[in-house]
């Protein structure tokens, strides 16, 4: 399999890319591969979709679409980059569109909503004082909004660039659009949360 | 160090405090930022968005996603899922449906061209009024010119009998 990956490969994807290696496994019809590579990509993508569009629901929807496309696309997939760059493409794509069609607006959780389906984090104490946790609510909600506030492909920059810690030639080849579009987009998007949430320290 | 303040140069700074800088770039940032008040307080504020966006922890995914996903993976894909999913990934697959009516709309209408073109059959009371009196003086002489032609054909007759 590593010899078939060598010779498939196409340019900036290395030899390396396990994902892309299990995802040839899978195009070759080993289903396990494919159960291997979703426990190692769900929560990232699910997490992302989450931050996206703002709704668990929604986002755990987008993110079976995802790996339904994943699967589907099998016999046609040719690690030309990397696995979760192609991943992060297709999630993006889904987030963009759910968010255009306003999918997210029939079911979206009210951001002051403390009794949505998502569990409380719990802060470091053990027992978090009523105190901690309204402030904990009320930090979460100010970040919640200045993210959702943030134009559509500003925000996937950021969320793509600050937890799935992506660099800026992968941001740019899962937004399609060049690099420096990419550190634009990731500028005037921080500039905007220096400006909503730099008080927060 | 040039100050990526002045030279305008805040990549710098943001890749400083995302920790993406190699280790010499960042001693000498860190080294810049001691003497430099407007970069510290870029960095500060960009720390704190970072440290804000922290707090945002995602929720765990739902226990029974994996059991889901494969039963939607079991079920076989329908027409409208073949046909619409390439559409999808510019965001028109809400148009299909819309795209479909305008279809049968478009087919209705070229069927009714079609019958609207077919000449309609001849029909007696337009061809009436479409008579103008010349032509129906000029017919009204025709039968009578008949009418006289077949007076002596009658007289042959009888004569012929006789």
């Amino acid at each position: 399999m590593n010899e078939r990956v060598n010779r498939d490969v196409g340019a900036g994807v290395t030899a390396l890319d396990l994902d892309a290696e299990l995802m040839l496994r899978v195009k070759d019809g080993d289903a396990p591969s494919f159960g291997v590579l979703l426990e190692k990509h769900r929560l990232s993508v699910v997490h992302f979709l989450y931050r996206m569009v703002q709704n668990h629901a929604v986002a755990e929807e987008l993110a079976q679409e995802v790996f339904l496309r994943v699967y589907r696309s099998r016999a046609t997939y040719e690690p030309t980059a990397k696995f979760t760059t192609w991943l992060f493409r297709i999630a993006t794509h889904l987030a963009l569109n759910s968010l255009r069609d306003g999918k997210h607006d029939r079911a979206q959780e009210r951001l002051d909503d403390t009794s949505s389906d998502m569990p409380a984090r719990q802060v470091p104490d053990v027992r978090p004082s009523v105190e901690q946790s309204m402030v904990y609510q009320s930090k979460l909600d100010e970040v919640r909004r200045a993210v959702a506030a943030l134009p559509e492909k500003q925000r996937a920059a950021v969320l793509m660039h600050k937890y799935q810690e992506m660099e800026y030639t992968q941001i740019a080849k899962v937004l399609e659009c060049s690099e420096s579009a990419v550190k634009s987009l990731l500028f005037r998007a921080y500039e905007t949360l220096r400006a909503r949430l730099a008080h927060m320290a | 160090m040039k100050c990526p303040m002045e030279s305008r140069d805040q990549q710098v700074l943001l890749a400083f405090s995302s920790r993406k800088l190699d280790a010499a770039s960042m001693s000498a940032l860190d080294s810049h930022l001691e003497d430099c008040l407007a970069c510290r307080q870029f960095v500060q504020a960009q720390g704190a968005v970072w440290d804000a966006l922290d707090v945002w922890e995602a929720a765990p995914v739902s226990a029974d996603f994996n059991r889901r996903l494969y039963q939607r993976l079991d079920r076989p894909v329908s027409w409208f899922d073949r046909v619409s999913g390439p559409l999808q990934w510019f965001g028109l697959r809400r148009l299909v449906p819309l795209a479909a009516s305008a279809g049968v709309v478009f087919m209705a209408g070229l069927l009714f061209q079609h019958t609207a073109a077919v000449p309609a059959a001849p029909h007696d009371t337009a061809q009436m009024e479409a008579l103008q009196p010349e032509q129906l003086e000029s017919a009204l002489d025709e039968m009578e010119a008949l009418s006289q032609l077949s007076r002596p054909v009658h007289a042959e007759t009888i004569d012929s009998k006789m």
